[in-house]
C-alpha cells in the first residue's frame, strides 16, 4: 500500500435529507410514443399545440433540441 | 432489455423524424429552437452552516464543523424552471470519496431556496470536505471542515 493509500472512511451510516420553498413540480407525466412531437403532445394535452413551448420548457434538461424526441421518454406535462 | 433495442433504436428513428415543431408538415425544420428561452433557474449562491432558519437559509453560516454536526447546504436559486433537479454531490478529502448524493425536484420561480442535509451518528471523520450543488447545468461547490 503506498503512503497516500488511507483507509476509505466509512459513511455507510450517512444520514440526509432535503427540502425546499419551491414546490414539487405539478402535472402528470407522459411517456412518448413512436410519431410523437411536441406539438402532438401539446394538442393531446391542451388540446392546443401551440402549447409545445410550455412542456419543451418544463422538460429542458431531457430535450436538447426540441425537434429531438425519442419514444420512451418521460415527460412532466404542467398545468394548463 | 436487449432483445428490445433493436426495436427502441427503429422507433427512435422515426420519431426524429417527427420534431416538436407545431405542425407535422413541418418535419425536418426546426420549430422554433432559436427562440428564446424563458431565464432558466440556476444557483447563485451556497451557504453552509449547522442551522436553518424558517425560510430555509442558513442561520449560521460556517465552514468548520464538529464530528456530531448536522451540516447543512442551501442552493440559493434565481429563475425558471417548471421542472428542475437539484442535486447535492457531498465529498469527503483529495480523493473526492463520495459521502452522499442527494437530488430533489422543483418548480422553481423567482428566487428560491434548496437545502440538502447530512449527519453521521458516530460521527464525521475529521477532514476536509466538499459539497457540489448542480441544476440546469450550473455547478457550484464549496469546501468545509471537520475539525
Amino acid at each position: 500500500m503506498g503512503k497516500g493509500d488511507r483507509p476509505k472512511a466509512d459513511f455507510s451510516d450517512v444520514e440526509s435529507g432535503s427540502s425546499s420553498t419551491a414546490p414539487s413540480p405539478a402535472g402528470r407525466s407522459y411517456t412518448v410514443q413512436k410519431g410523437d412531437s411536441l406539438s402532438k403532445i401539446a394538442k393531446r394535452e391542451y388540446g392546443d399545440a401551440q402549447q409545445w413551448r410550455k412542456i419543451y420548457e418544463a422538460n429542458r434538461d431531457l430535450i436538447a433540441n426540441p425537434d429531438l424526441i425519442y419514444p420512451g421518454q418521460v415527460f412532466q406535462i404542467p398545468e394548463a | 432489455m436487449i432483445r428490445r433495442y433493436p426495436a427502441v433504436l427503429l422507433l427512435a428513428a422515426t420519431t426524429l423524424a417527427a420534431p416538436g415543431c407545431k405542425k407535422s408538415s413541418d418535419a425536418g425544420t426546426p420549430a422554433t429552437s432559436t427562440e428564446t428561452a424563458t431565464a432558466q433557474a440556476s444557483i447563485t449562491e451556497i451557504q453552509l452552516g449547522r442551522h436553518l432558519s424558517a425560510d430555509k437559509r442558513v442561520s449560521d453560516a460556517t465552514t468548520e464543523f464538529s464530528p456530531r454536526d448536522t451540516i447543512y447546504a442551501v442552493a440559493l436559486t434565481q429563475g425558471s424552471s417548471p421542472n428542475a433537479t437539484v442535486t447535492a454531490r457531498w465529498t469527503y478529502e483529495e480523493g473526492g470519496q463520495v459521502v452522499k448524493e442527494d437530488s430533489r425536484s422543483i418548480a422553481a420561480s423567482g428566487t428560491e431556496a434548496t437545502e440538502f442535509h447530512i449527519s453521521k451518528p458516530s460521527g464525521w471523520p475529521k477532514g476536509k470536505y466538499r459539497v457540489t450543488l448542480t441544476l440546469n447545468g450550473s455547478t457550484e461547490s464549496k469546501d468545509f471542515e471537520v475539525k
